[in-house]
């Protein structure tokens, strides 16, 4: 079978959104890759998921799965069909989270300053004391440049009329950048010449980008900072990517155990003595970073970081306490911060969002969960989460029960279908559901997004769940040259 | 550089000389398992490099697959090649950072490569010496991959230090084990004990070209001790673990390195001033077992001074 009838195959729900097909024909910015891939067997383009298969798993790029006492190496599951955006859609995407962005920063700025945005009324006082990532440690601390939110990443979904939605902000320690940055090595690989023959904009800029933005946060004004990456250690899923950041960035990747404080200043123990450390991007959580401010028996942090912090004598990465912004019950004002902070419409529109801890919007809720979501509002990937439309009676019930001991601690939102995309399964294409995560960092020059991102895929048919922990894969993200 | 990665470092380097010289011994005592006419007996390989209980080790000692089983693929025995090669990795995974993408991957492949549970079949059923060349090319792929693609800095000394260590090491237990093996009276044994023993450590060669004549015991002490152009010599190590501590003498350098350098040039000037007959005089045990409680002081120092980071 020749892959032209590969393509013939493809199946698309008439409700859902497709990023490659259009009434039965290709869009315009999938026609390259088409073509391409009409000129492969089917043996060819086995050959090449095998290739990506195995670059992922000699380059180490694996998570371990403990059973049976020993460790298992795997590889997240890498599609190896593009997703492919276009110039246009890509600007809408980049002024959306440009604006959303500013407004959340000067969100935090004001919540642990002024709290200008409390007392007009906009945001009740109970959604920022009940959320448990507030953190009084950071109330009128003046971060350096005012900038809170250094790296975000923001995951969109589109529903089946194309539009846009923002499904989560994440603003404390995201991650999967390094996805972004791999899946693209692999394209180059597995399918040479079409990066440029496609005019596909490059990724590689990230790390350099990052790595300016913690030079000029440095607190001593100094040729060379020492910058270090913050790792939980060898042990955490994401520690590939921490070491590749570490790597194309060529700063220090440190682990707790490595770093001491004295007089208010960070150290790190090197062969030749203390050295003393000016920026620290963390990928350890606010609680565990500090045992001595948060939870106590953390062995990931360091004790008295905080204090050095406060004194200024040091920069965190990103800032501490960026919790309450992206908590999921907050989510909900995002676009009245908008409107209160920039004077501006929100360009990116919000899943329309329930709280459950009002009355009204339980009731309606309850009485509509097989068309909801429900989720935790500071839960993430993928957890403790429910799908109204695959729930059996009695998980609802069990879960309405859970709800109403805390409903603060829950949302829920109509079941967005997602966009679907092409990806090649068993010899075959298939469409299955994605997002879409581009990664924002913000430094004293303003707010860049690296054109792309990393496009998540719910491998099964018909899920709509795309969080790695739920047997999900990712693609490589292509932005388009205008 | 931070002391938790250098002792990495320098673990991940020890790990390796270790998988290497392990590798070569089993290898040569394979061929020479094959000829002999009386049951070969790998005692003196267990010794040295696993922590077999006696019955134990007497149980298999004459049989070559078991042995080599055990010593390669079995994950119970802790200083087994597959053991070994996950702590590289693990070591190396840890400072991915610091060792290049290169070097790491041939580590990485290294690992998967030992861990194919099809290897531990073909020592079964195949012929065991393709197998261990299979391993003993990767190591060598990460000897070159180290040399070609790793920056001349700090990590390369510490990387340098773990291995000529780990190396003079090895070198004082073989000659020791396979001499204890006659109760140190060579009169006990013909010349193929000689030439395999310095086979398994790539010596033969070097020691027909010094020599010329038959294998004499004081003609091999000599090579395997003292020998400076000989890369496996104990005197070639220690000379090598002392040029790469030296260059950690910079401008911010440790507080210990004066007390670090004394030892590592007593013990270098003790080997480089010796000779066959004050060796053979003062009993080679004794010399051999003073040599490497020496060294193993070294690396305590080594490791107080530089790698304590808690």
């Amino acid at each position: 079978m020749q892959a032209s009838e590969l393509l013939n195959s493809y199946y698309v729900d008439s409700h859902t959104w497709d990023e490659m097909y259009k009434d039965a024909s290709v869009r315009d910015q999938y026609k390259g890759v088409v073509e391409f891939l009409q000129q492969l067997s089917i043996g060819e383009l086995n050959h090449k998921e095998e290739l990506a298969k195995r670059l992922f798993m000699s380059q180490g790029i694996t998570f371990t799965v403990y059973s049976s006492g020993e460790g298992i190496e795997k590889i997240f599951p890498f599609d190896i069909i593009p997703r492919i955006i276009t110039p246009a859609e890509w600007h809408f995407i980049e002024q959306g989270i440009k604006q959303r962005l500013k407004a959340l920063n000067l969100f935090l700025k004001d919540v642990y300053n002024e709290q200008f945005i409390i007392k007009d009324g906009i945001v009740p006082v109970e959604m920022i004391y009940s959320c448990p990532h507030y953190l009084r440690e950071m109330y009128r601390f003046p971060v350096p440049h005012d900038i809170y939110v250094h790296i975000a990443g923001i995951d969109l979904i589109r529903n089946n009329d194309g539009s846009f939605y923002i499904l989560e902000d994440n603003l404390r320690t995201p991650s999967g950048v390094s996805y972004m940055l791999e899946n693209r090595e692999i394209t180059k690989r597995i399918f040479p010449d079409l990066l440029p023959k496609n005019a596909v904009r490059t990724v590689m800029e990230y790390p350099n980008i990052l790595h300016r933005n913690l030079v000029s946060l440095s607190p001593r004004q100094i040729a060379n900072p020492t910058i270090v990456l913050l790792t939980p250690g060898i042990y955490n899923s994401a520690y590939f990517e921490h070491t590749t950041l570490a790597r194309l960035m060529g700063v220090e990747l440190v682990e707790g155990r490595d770093l001491v404080v004295d007089n208010h200043r960070v150290y790190m123990k090197t062969t030749s003595g203390l050295q003393q450390v000016d920026v620290i991007y963390r990928r350890v959580d606010d609680e565990f970073l500090d045992p001595l401010v948060f939870n106590p028996s953390s062995m990931l942090g360091v004790g008295g970081i905080m204090s050095a912090y406060r004194k200024g004598n040091v920069a965190i990465v990103n800032a501490l306490g960026n919790g309450v912004a992206d908590d999921k019950a907050i989510y909900t004002y995002v676009p009245a911060m908008i409107r209160y902070y920039l004077n501006e419409e929100p360009i990116l529109q919000n899943v329309p969002t329930y709280h459950l801890d009002n009355p009204e919007e339980k009731e309606y809720v309850f009485g509509n969960m097989h068309n909801m979501v429900v989720k935790k509002t500071n839960g993430s990937g993928g957890y403790g989460m429910l799908m109204g439309h695959t729930a059996s009676e009695k998980e609802m019930a069990e879960y309405k029960s859970e709800i109403l001991k805390d409903p603060r601690q829950y949302i829920a939102q109509p079941i967005i279908s997602l966009s679907s995309a092409p990806c090649y399964m068993n010899g075959r294409l298939q469409p299955r559901r994605v997002d879409l995560r581009p990664y924002a960092l913000s430094g004293p020059d303003g707010i860049q997004i690296v054109p792309g991102g990393l496009t998540r895929v719910a491998l099964r048919e018909g899920s709509l769940v795309v969080n790695s922990s739920q047997g999900g894969g990712s693609k490589d993200t292509w932005v388009l040259a205008g | 550089m931070l002391s938790r990665v250098a002792d990495s470092l320098y673990w991940m380097s020890r790990y390796m000389e270790r998988t290497d010289g392990i590798l070569r011994v089993l290898k040569i005592n394979y061929a020479s398992s094959q000829d002999e006419m009386h049951a070969f007996s790998w005692k003196p390989v267990l010794r040295i490099f696993t922590y077999l209980e006696e019955e134990k080790a007497q149980a298999i000692a004459n049989h070559s697959r078991a042995v080599l089983q055990h010593m390669v693929t079995d994950k119970e025995n802790p200083n087994s090649v597959v053991n070994i090669v996950t702590h590289a990795r693990e070591n190396a995974r840890s400072v991915q950072d610091h060792i290049t993408k290169e070097v790491w991957q041939c580590l990485n492949d290294y690992y998967h490569t030992v861990r194919n549970e099809e290897l531990a079949e073909w020592f079964d059923k195949e012929d065991p010496v393709s197998v261990l060349d299979i391993l003993i090319k990767q190591c060598m792929l990460y000897y070159g991959t180290l040399d070609i693609t790793m920056a001349r800095g700090e990590g390369y000394c510490f990387l340098n230090i773990g291995k000529f260590l780990e190396r003079a090491i090895q070198s004082a237990d073989i000659l020791d084990v396979k001499f204890s093996d006659l109760d140190y009276d060579p009169a006990k044994t013909d010349t193929m004990y000689w030439k395999y023993l310095l086979l398994s450590i790539s010596g033969y060669e070097l020691y027909l070209k010094t020599y010329q004549g038959g294998f004499e015991a004081r003609n091999v002490v000599e090579e395997i001790v003292l020998n400076v152009n000989f890369p496996r010599s104990i005197l070639y190590s220690i000379n090598n673990v002392h040029r790469y501590f030296e260059r950690l003498n910079t401008e911010r350098k440790n507080s210990g390195f004066e007390k670090v350098d004394f030892m590592i040039g007593r013990i270098k000037s003790r080997v480089k001033y010796s000779t066959v007959d004050s060796i053979l005089d003062q009993g080679l045990h004794t010399y051999l077992s003073s040599i490497r409680e020496e060294l193993q002081q070294v690396a305590v120092a080594i490791n107080q001074h530089y790698f304590a980071y808690t």
